[in-house]
């Protein structure tokens, strides 16, 4: 594989026909990472032209938000058994209008398959995967949200500044469960003691914060600074089911006022209930951490600038884009950097594109890579345009039905810590049966405009690799499938 | 290969639940017919052990969970009961046909979810030290490699690089593989790729199925399975969203209740799977760590340390609730917050791998738990 194609594969998506292979790899790697991009799609799956997702379709968070509240406003009607909401037409209806799952899973995919800002979603992938959400708890329309603008949108950014924005986005209050957390001797605990009710803490996020996003469990905190965590956080959130109200039925402006009470604002990404928060100092890791809603921007940024989220997190970067089995030298390249930069995203970045460049060791690719790295070589059209959203058709897979059969999706119910970058961990038959069945299901779904052979000529395939295709026959699909296979195009060898 | 009609469709995973099958028998490796069969039931997130088998007899209880003991409880000697979402597994209670170990856990204490279901996997002396599971090293001693039923391989299925995997595709789209066309593939590559292809190769010769999708009727399924003749020995079903940080609930209807029920739904499953089978068979519940003692701040518990196992199946012909409790007091608590473990959990893995694959105590505490002086409690589960 020429130098391009290798390094478009380990930190990218892979080259699309219409562009042309850049001569200076590293300074392109380089000039990607400040690459800006439109979501860019198709309409359909017959449309020639690739062109800008549709502003509808890519909603504002309070837009989402409002949409849950009247998702959920119409399912408690539904509920009461009141006509005009309670036939399966309705209930489809308003989960069609409402709920933004499959428009966000479809524009991600259109993003990796069409975008021209490859370097940069590979790392967006990676912090969405290391700062993973799930679609637990009434989450689903702010997932894509956070994909885009908590991590996305700050690429070019401090690291401090993405985790606090990650840290404070409603997709991750709510899925690590800190939209209900409140501090022992706040106001609401306070209150809810003298009136019989249960308020105070859980320290899922505070515990998730140092152990997963920040320093690891090599930093050797203790439960008191889990605890400190957990209190800094208390007061932050609020729970999409509470904005469309449990009990009552009411309006958006009625809601809206609501949330004005509670929490000064309706923005759900900046949401702090001052009567939920813990009073007091607390003290994370030896650093104290003044009262109020300010606390949490210093806890975060004292926890990017640490020591052992340096080396966790340039670890993961390594593994993740220079090889398998990264050195300790790729690791403290990628370290020095940040430490350099102050946790400079670019500058990190940077350094993970210089060493992988550098690195001849293999990188084999996640399923949801190598599946976009598919498509882009051969210019197929496997997933539905946006126009085709609501229209079932045998044919095409949904977004959800491909990341599910993958193993890997962003919007899947899973653990916190996210998908492996672990070779062994992908390593299975079964595994690699979805690799011949897509690549199968691409060639015969997907009318991909390039043949085996002429992506092969565009790479600069291995000998090895135009061997395999050549002994499979005179099938083109054959072909398709056999090259898509190699252990080239997987990432396995380096041919 | 096997006769066993399973076929890659037969696998599933939805609804929280996922199936794994192991300890097919591969030509050449087989030696006698192991005893019985082994099925963990995998509670991924940290299962609620005081909410699941409440200590109604102590007094400490009620001032520590107001509000999450639940109501209708079933009474099962003067310190424990059952939780209501239990109600066929205190039935088998009642057969003697079912057991709980309680106050235990494998011996971790840190509280990481990732770290302890590492441990609870692979059985090593610390996290992530094994690239094996022990169970995988368990079927492996009992020259049993086989295949399990997933997409990806659970950590404690894999032991030597004999093992596979199966999980149903449903890529539209497709066709039928064509076994020459893996085979160059296979070839195509070299060291771990070429062995993974090479397994693709196999299965491509097996025919599709149409599989079930809910966690009882999975269980049933891997039953039945396990009940034929060179069936698989093992299974592995995984359940998640245990950590209940809020709103976990009391009842059966509360959000941990609907969990337990899953497993209530699962034993059942396989109880009607196995049939006859059931008589030599052991099914055990794995979970990573216990909760809190205390509701948190948001109808919930945080991470914990001592948890409870629940066992079922015919091999237990008396129901006991095996514990040394060591209480609710504030004294009495593992960092004054978690119920301790007073029993290492590895022993009753260690006590159902001897049932099930007849191996020594000292082979499986040596070679499957690296740990020669794990206690031996075969006798409190079995006799």
């Amino acid at each position: 594989m020429n130098e391009q194609f290798r390094i478009a594969q380990k930190l990218g998506l892979m080259f699309r026909p219409e562009e042309s292979l850049p001569e200076d790899i590293k300074s392109w790697a380089m000039k990607q990472l400040k690459a800006k991009s439109p979501a860019l799609g198709v309409n359909n799956t017959q449309a020639k032209k690739i062109q800008v997702w549709p502003n509808k379709l890519q909603p504002d968070l309070l837009t989402r938000d409002n949409l849950y509240s009247e998702y959920k406003y119409n399912r408690q009607r539904e509920e009461m058994d009141l006509a005009g909401y309670n036939s399966e037409a309705a209930k489809q209806d308003n989960e069609k209008k409402h709920l933004l799952l499959k428009t966000d899973q479809l524009k991600f995919s259109h993003r990796n398959v069409f975008g021209n800002d490859q370097v940069k979603l590979r790392f967006s992938s990676f912090w969405t995967n290391h700062f993973t959400t799930g679609n637990i708890w009434d989450n689903q329309n702010h997932i894509g949200h956070m994909m885009e603008e908590a991590i996305l949108a700050n690429l070019n950014n401090n690291f401090s500044e993405m985790l606090y924005k990650v840290t404070t986005h409603p997709s991750m209050l709510v899925y690590l469960d800190n939209c209900w957390s409140c501090g022992e001797r706040s106001q609401t605990a306070i209150w809810a003691k003298q009136n019989g009710e249960q308020a105070g803490l859980n320290d899922n996020l505070g515990r998730e914060l140092l152990e997963l996003h920040t320093v690891s469990p090599s930093a050797k905190y203790t439960e008191s600074d889990i605890r400190g965590a957990a209190n800094t956080l208390a007061g932050w959130g609020i729970w999409p089911g509470r904005i469309s109200d449990q009990s009552e039925l009411l309006s958006i402006p009625q809601r809206h006022q609501k949330l004005l009470k509670m929490g000064g604002t309706i923005n759900s990404w900046d949401f702090f209930k001052q009567d939920h928060a813990e009073p007091g100092n607390k003290k994370v890791l030896g650093k104290v951490i003044p009262a109020g809603k300010g606390g949490l921007r210093q806890l975060t940024d004292f926890l990017a600038a640490h020591e052992h989220t340096v080396k966790h997190i340039s670890f993961k970067l390594a593994q993740h884009f220079v090889s398998d089995n990264p050195s300790k030298a790729d690791t403290d390249f990628i370290a020095n950097a940040w430490r350099k930069s102050n946790g400079n995203l670019d500058e990190i970045h940077s350094a993970v594109i210089e060493r992988a460049i550098q690195s001849k060791e293999p990188k084999f690719q996640w399923p949801m890579t190598w599946l976009f790295q598919v498509i882009r070589l051969s210019d197929a059209r496997f997933f539905k345009g946006w126009g085709q959203l609501n229209r079932y058709d045998n044919s095409i897979m949904e977004s959800r039905e491909i990341f599910e059969e993958l193993g890997q999706g962003f919007w899947h119910e899973r653990q916190p810590d996210g998908y492996s970058s672990d070779k062994k961990e992908w390593l299975s038959g079964e595994m690699f049966e979805r690799r011949i069945r897509f690549s199968d299901a691409i060639y015969s779904a997907g009318r991909p405009k390039f043949k085996a052979d002429d992506i092969m000529n565009r790479i600069d395939a291995s000998v090895t690799t135009r061997s395999l295709v050549a002994n499979v026959g005179m099938s083109e699909k054959s072909k398709f499938i056999a090259l898509m296979c190699s252990p080239e195009i997987m990432g396995l060898e380096n041919a | 290969m096997p006769k066993l009609n399973l076929t890659r469709r037969q696998f599933l995973k939805t609804s929280g639940a996922s199936l794994f099958l192991a300890g097919l028998p591969l030509p050449g490796f087989t030696k006698d017919k192991p005893p019985g069969t082994i099925s963990v039931i995998m509670l991924e997130g940290g299962m609620d052990g005081l909410a699941a088998v409440p200590p109604i007899g102590d007094p400490d209880l009620s001032r520590m969970r107001k509000g999450l003991i639940p109501d209708d409880y079933l009474k099962l000697n003067s310190l424990f009961a059952l939780h209501p979402s239990f109600q066929y597994f205190g039935g088998l209670m009642a057969k003697n046909n079912a057991s709980i170990v309680h106050a235990t856990n494998f011996p971790y204490t840190l509280r990481s979810h990732f770290e302890g279901q590492n441990l609870m996997q692979g059985g090593g002396l610390s996290p992530f030290s094994e690239s094996t599971g022990w169970l995988g090293r368990a079927l492996d001693l009992a020259m049993l490699p086989g295949r399990s039923l997933s997409l990806d391989m659970p950590l404690l299925l894999r032991g030597t690089d004999k093992n596979d995997n199966f999980y149903p595709a449903s890529v539209r789209s497709s066709s039928k593989l064509s076994t020459q066309l893996i085979d160059m593939i296979s070839m195509a590559h070299s060291k771990e790729g070429a062995s993974v292809f090479n397994k693709v190769s196999q299965k491509s010769t097996q025919k599709d199925s149409i599989v079930p999708r809910d966690p009882a009727s999975l269980a049933k399924y891997a039953g039945k399975a396990m009940s034929q003749e060179g069936g698989p020995l093992s299974s592995v079903i995984k359940v998640t969203q245990f950590d209940t940080h809020a709103s976990q609930g009391a009842n059966e209807n509360g959000y941990h209740g609907r969990q337990m029920t899953l497993i209530d739904d699962i034993i059942a499953g396989y109880r009607e799977g196995l049939g006859d089978a059931w008589d030599r068979s052991i099914i055990l519940t794995l979970t990573e760590f216990g909760r809190t003692v205390k509701i948190n701040g948001t109808w919930g518990t945080d991470h914990g340390y001592g948890s409870a196992g629940l066992l079922a199946g015919g091999s237990i012909t008396k129901s006991r609730v095996i514990s040394e409790w060591p209480g609710l007091a504030d004294r009495d608590l593992f960092q004054k917050r978690d119920v301790m473990s007073t029993i290492d959990y590895r022993s009753v893995c260690a006590a159902c791998i001897e049932n099930a694959l007849g191996l020594d105590h000292d082979l499986i505490a040596d070679k499957v738990f690296f740990t020669p002086k794990l206690p031996r409690v075969y006798d409190y589960i079995f006799s």
